[in-house]
């Protein structure tokens, strides 16, 4: 089921002589680059048709904007490679902001973000727990703890929601969501520094390589000795993580929180991941593919808010590239099809270099 | 086909009356003994539990969740999702509203809703068989287009209408049972019936457990999935318009967060996830078991965040158990070689 070009397995040794090198079709090229060259494409028309989109403070915006969500989604990216989703990361953002708010009130920044990163990862260590312990499907076990995530933050925010009050504006922590590193929001660099580590992680540690051996072929992983368990349990632990990471730079921009707080949230990185080419079937996904749809996504939305179109509409269009994007996809793999792409180009010689 | 057919019914089970598949649906339903302990819990916690009004109470809002429950037990008999059944709730109550607050009849109204929740239908079922677009990710989009659609209509603002034959369906009582509770029981009938008499039942089943399978048997298996994906989108619409015929206002903001709730009754009510098993009764009990809980927490003045978080571990203890009872894995993750 595998054909070099549709997984991120591992580029394997170069003194491997059976394997074909990489094959240069549209499949191919629409795999590794059709989101990002989407993303290239808005960009221009958003030039094109809005004044102030190359305004250095609109750019900020954009990517400040962008980073609590491709944070979260590069790490539901190698959870989704891994087979797996997490319905529940909404419910993690808005119980660790209320938690680290509160956590701001008593010890200051090292506490909040001390606090942001251990209860994130707490968080995704129950939702690993469940699903390698206890065998609850995925799906449920994440959509259930959603529930309880968000219900504790609701608790904890019965009598007000939690803020950062104005008056810390100048603090070391506040300055997380809005210091710019030579023009670059400092919340985007952390997303930079995230996806970077986390191609690391896949590209080239063995436990990437059994993150995503696992998703492509389970069978496969288990008779080749992968720890299945200790894996996913690790991976749910990490996109907890992210959440701590991604909550620090969420709730030093919105200053408040409280259990509705990113209603949805899971959809978007989900929706993320997919729309930059992971498949929920596990094995196949891409970190470039998600950098750019998460781009893609809060361009988008910029834009229409420059043309100033409803938010309803703004959903309306987002589901619908979604569902175009993906319709792409399945077509292609219905009707060109690598076989048929196989076929007429007759087999493939190794490239030289 | 028809010899698929004949060869399907000479290996079914030898047919079963009525009581007997309401037997072992029970016995089959795992939720019934928690369902009692609770009811009995509640009954010594609070004396306004077991009175007529409040289990009235309870039965209208199970018979409220229990429809779009029932064609999710489908659909995930199927071994499919369908996200966006909360969207159709809102979108349905908009256009009835909308259609009856221009003038009219709310019979006219109604008809535009359950039409509006066909259309949902096709359009999930379309996109995910045509396309060959992941159920779950197919019906994500659509929840976000249809409820942006709802937002669009309605301007962002409550349809208000005050409509007797709207009205009627929340509030009428066709022999002194409430109007929900008759849909409910109609529902449930025609359901059981689908589910374990028709051949119908017996393809969604065999595409829950084996698509391909089911594919190579002849079986039409883009067409069932299309009227599976409609039957949820109708039973949408009748959800959206009970819950704006006790509102009396269509909202885009209306049903948000629904389709968990339908999926957490199917599921505790122990329909496998993996598809292949439809336990129709078990829903039945999911609902009354989740509709009792946030009942009684009502009563005891518990706040609703514990609602929640009660619902969640329920939904997640209920598969905990399911898996460790089965013994095996829900998946391959098993660690051991």
């Amino acid at each position: 089921m595998t054909s070099p070009d549709l997984t991120t397995a591992p580029t394997p040794p170069a003194s491997d002589p059976s394997r074909p090198g990489r094959r240069l079709d549209f499949g191919s090229f629409w795999d590794t680059w059709g989101i990002t060259s989407v993303l290239v494409l808005l960009v221009l028309v958003a030039v094109a048709t809005t004044p102030d989109f190359l305004a250095i403070s609109n750019l900020q915006s954009i990517l400040r904007e962008s980073a609590y969500l491709g944070i979260v989604a590069c790490a539901m990216t190698v959870l989704i490679i891994n087979g797996a989703f997490d319905l529940s990361v909404g419910g993690q953002l808005a119980l660790v902001s209320v938690l680290t708010l509160f956590a701001y009130g008593v010890g200051g920044t090292g506490l909040a973000v001390v606090t942001a990163l251990a209860a994130g990862t707490a968080c995704g260590m129950v939702n690993g727990f469940l699903v390698t312990a206890l065998r609850v499907p995925p799906f449920v076990a994440t959509l259930g703890m959603l529930f309880v995530f968000r219900g504790i933050a609701y608790l904890l925010t019965q009598n007000g929601p939690a803020t950062l009050p104005y008056t810390e504006v100048d603090s070391p922590f506040a300055q997380i969501g809005s210091l710019n590193l030579a023009l670059v929001p400092f919340p985007f660099v952390l997303m930079v520094v995230v996806f970077g580590l986390a191609y690391v992680l896949l590209r080239r540690t063995p436990t990437g390589r059994r993150i995503v051996a696992f998703g492509s072929s389970p069978v496969a992983a288990r008779f080749s000795g992968v720890s299945a368990a200790r894996i996913r349990f690790v991976v749910f632990a990490l996109v907890g993580l992210a959440v701590g990471i991604a909550t620090l730079t969420y709730i030093t921009r919105v200053w408040t929180a409280d259990g509705a707080a990113q209603d949805g949230f899971e959809l978007s990185v989900i929706t993320a991941a997919v729309l930059g080419g992971a498949s929920l079937q596990g094995g196949r996904g891409s970190l470039v593919g998600t950098f750019s749809a998460v781009l893609l996504v809060t361009v988008l939305n910029d834009v229409l808010v420059a043309h100033g179109v409803d938010a309803s509409y703004q959903n309306i269009i987002l589901g619908t590239v979604l569902i175009i994007a993906l319709a792409i996809d399945g077509l292609r793999t219905r009707f060109a099809g690598v076989n048929l792409l196989r076929r007429s180009f007759g087999p493939r010689t190794p490239k030289a270099a | 086909m028809s010899t698929t057919t004949e060869r399907r019914t000479t290996s079914a089970p030898p047919r079963r009356t009525v009581v007997d598949v309401v037997v072992s649906a029970l016995r089959s339903a795992p939720l019934t003994i928690p369902l009692i302990l609770v009811a009995a819990a509640l009954s010594f916690a609070t004396s306004r539990f077991l009175t007529l009004g409040n289990l009235e109470n309870v039965l209208v809002a199970a018979s409220i969740i229990v429809i779009p429950g029932l064609a999710m037990t489908l659909c995930i008999t199927m071994g499919e999702f369908d996200l966006s059944v909360g969207s159709t709730v809102a979108l349905t109550g908009v256009i009835t509203c909308t259609v009856i607050a221009d003038g009219a009849h709310g019979l006219v109204g109604m008809l535009a809703g359950l039409v509006t929740g066909a259309l949902v239908g096709v359009l999930n079922g379309l996109v995910i068989t045509r396309f060959g677009v992941t159920p779950f990710i197919a019906t994500l989009a659509t929840m976000v287009i249809v409820r942006g659609a709802a937002t669009a209509l309605s301007g962002g603002r409550d349809v208000i209408v005050n409509d007797p034959t709207l009205k009627y369906m929340a509030a009428g009582r066709p022999l002194g049972i409430p109007m929900p509770i008759v849909l409910a029981v109609l529902a449930l009938a025609v359901m059981l019936w689908v589910t374990y008499r028709t051949r119908f039942g017996r393809h969604v089943a065999a595409i829950g457990s084996n698509r391909d399978a089911a594919h190579l048997s002849g079986l039409p298996v883009d067409r069932i999935r299309l009227a599976v994906y409609v039957m949820i989108g109708v039973a949408g619409a009748i959800w959206g318009i009970l819950i704006s015929a006790q509102l009396q206002k269509g909202s885009g903001q209306l049903g948000l967060g629904f389709e968990l709730d339908a999926i957490t009754i199917v599921v505790i009510g122990g329909t496998s996830l993996l598809g292949g098993h439809a336990a129709v009764m078990g829903t039945v009990i999911g609902a009354l078991l989740i509709e009792t809980i946030r009942n009684g927490l009502n009563l005891l003045n518990v706040p609703p965040a514990y609602q929640r978080i009660s619902v969640g571990l329920l939904l997640v203890a209920a598969l905990a158990i399911q898996a460790i009872r089965r013994k095996a894995p829900v998946e391959v993750l098993d660690d051991k070689p």
